[in-house]
């Protein structure tokens, strides 16, 4: 039988590299895929969910196991990204480097000019528009919205990970997703 | 009609609100048709947000965690290089040179000469001296004095 995630984090306190090692394979996808969300970059995703493991190592011992690894190790992630985008946020404004992966900048974000030739935008423009739509939004809003759609997370969680209350995600949820809505119903 | 939903919807749609919110809304939804509207916009929303947010460029996952041991061992490093031999020793050295300086320059400090001028200094070695140096000055008188007192002893001896 696999150990839980919470035993192998307990093993992680106690130094065991094994364990160690397992919780990664477990969740690396998961951590570069929800980093890589927030931040829109993949070198970026790459070093801060490598660094959410360090954390993860240097304070397994601190994890009580009052809620679910997952809950505890993301909070650990999304703390860091949102703290990313804290410090670049006037930077990522105005200034896109060729190491974005979404490679659209502040100009291709303006909407299209009325006399667009091109009346109707397919499906594959529209989810690009929601896309960076979702970008746009505040960056915790942004976070409720992916650990949502993502993670598939429960409000319960979600709070949980972003330290606010269920209340308060659901405000998040509501407001951003009115956001959204918007921008589908502009079309 | 009571008050709209709004915050509930997203929860009631991943079916977490316990059974009585969850029946508050449900009946809120068959009353309000903007509501009703709203929560059938949102669900497709949600699964099409799934397909909008895209997935990320493929990444080696061996390369990752290989990086992320050598992250792994470089911040160890960091955190314990005091604990190394080599610096433990040096900083002990390093601490022993400075305590030998510190106390045989206090040393030196008690030794140094006066910070007076020489003349000064001279007489300031001298000065045990000069606070006598009156009753060495009187000494010829008080000699003569007792030889005076002398005198008068012997003269009265010489009456008697």
């Amino acid at each position: 039988m696999e150990p839980s995630d919470e035993a192998l984090c307990e093993r992680v306190a106690r130094r065991d590299e094994a364990a160690f090692d397992l919780l990664v394979s477990r969740y690396q996808e998961r951590a570069y895929r929800l980093a890589w969300s927030i931040l829109r970059n993949a070198e970026d995703a790459r070093d801060l969910s490598q660094d959410a493991f360090i954390r993860l190592y240097e304070s397994a011992g601190s994890f009580r196991g009052r809620s679910k690894f997952s809950t505890w190790f993301y909070r650990i992630l999304v703390n860091l990204c949102l703290d990313h985008k804290r410090k670049h946020k006037w930077w990522n404004l105005w200034v896109r480097d060729d190491n974005d992966d979404r490679a659209d900048t502040i100009l291709d974000r303006q909407p299209a000019p009325v006399n667009d030739p091109v009346d109707k935008l397919s499906r594959e423009q529209m989810l690009k528009e929601l896309g960076s739509a979702v970008d746009r939004l505040a960056p915790r809003q942004r976070a409720a919205v992916l650990l949502r759609v993502q993670e598939d997370m429960a409000t319960y969680d979600i709070a949980r990970v972003l330290k606010c209350s269920e209340a308060t995600v659901r405000v998040h949820l509501h407001r951003a997703l009115a956001t959204l809505k918007k921008t589908v119903e502009k079309r | 009609m009571a008050r709209h939903p709004d915050t509930d919807l997203v929860p009631y749609l991943r079916g977490e609100l316990p059974p009585a919110e969850r029946e508050r809304v449900a009946r809120h939804l068959e009353e309000c048709p903007d509501c009703k509207q709203d929560t059938e916009l949102l669900r497709d929303l949600l699964g099409d947000l799934a397909q909008a947010i895209g997935q990320p460029p493929m990444v080696n996952w061996a390369r990752y965690r290989a990086e992320l041991r050598e992250k792994l061992e470089a911040r160890r490093g960091q955190l314990a290089w005091w604990r190394r031999p080599m610096p433990l020793a040096l900083s002990a050295g390093l601490a022993g040179i400075l305590l030998v300086v510190a106390v045989w320059g206090g040393r030196e400090v008690s030794k140094s000469p006066d910070p007076l001028g020489p003349d000064e200094a001279v007489i300031g070695r001298e000065l045990g001296l000069l606070q006598e140096f009156q009753t060495v000055e009187r000494l010829d008188l008080l000699e003569d004095l007792e030889v005076i007192r002398n005198l008068e002893g012997l003269a009265s001896e010489r009456q008697g």
